[in-house]
């Protein structure tokens, strides 16, 4: 999957999970950035890409994101 | 995690008068599909039709009661009422946790209410985070 494509789609699981669809991500987008990024939906938000992707994440990996650039880094290395 | 994919869990509720009427009294509905043996017969049904939603109460008796451990919360919840359910039906209740997300601490639990004539009238699954 391209990396603007894998954007894309993860684009559509925070448009979808967090019910905005003003949403437009890019690597360098983090928490902060994002209105309802908060602890809660980014435990939705995990779970919705773990099952988009088909893919899991462990623990230590999603800590260590400090934005969406690194998550995509982490579902690049699981397709 | 408490929880392992594939685990699985049996329960059985009844809906009982108590039930039943601690429901209206609670939440007010009093739509005659629920109270009104003949308005519910006329629509086709055998009798007064239960709330779905007190289903949803046994999910959270399930929920926070059953499973291996008090440390858990409802992240969200999907139900469908494929039947319906009636005064006094036995319903049995089996569960499967279907997915897990070790690193969100999240559980999917899958769920079917089966009367005693083995149709399903509700199912659905159940978010768990482990808190």
């Amino acid at each position: 999957m391209e990396r603007i494509e894998l954007l894309k789609s993860i684009n559509d699981v925070f448009i979808d999970v967090l019910d905005n669809e003003d949403i437009q991500l890019t690597e360098k987008t983090s928490a902060t950035d994002v209105e309802d990024w908060d602890s809660l939906n980014h435990i939705q938000l995990i779970v919705a890409i773990e099952k988009k992707f088909k893919i899991r994440f462990k623990s230590d990996e999603i800590r260590s994101w400090q934005n969406v650039g690194e998550m995509m880094d982490s579902i690049e290395t699981k397709l | 995690m408490i929880l392992s994919k594939g685990d699985n869990f049996k329960e059985s509720f009844i809906v009982t008068d108590d039930v039943y009427n601690g429901f209206i009294h609670v939440f007010g509905d009093r739509n005659p599909l629920h109270t009104d043996e003949q308005f519910a017969i006329g629509k086709g049904f055998s009798g007064k039709v239960m709330h779905g939603n007190i289903l949803n109460g046994f999910l959270s008796y399930f929920v926070g009661e059953c499973l291996p451990s008090k440390d858990v919360i409802i992240h969200g919840q999907e139900i469908k009422f494929p039947n319906p359910v009636y005064m006094n039906d036995r319903l049995a209740f089996e569960a499967v946790v279907s997915e897990i997300s070790e690193a969100v601490g999240v559980a999917i639990i899958k769920f079917k209410f089966r009367n005693i004539f083995g149709k399903i009238v509700a199912k659905g699954e159940i978010q768990i985070g482990m808190l």
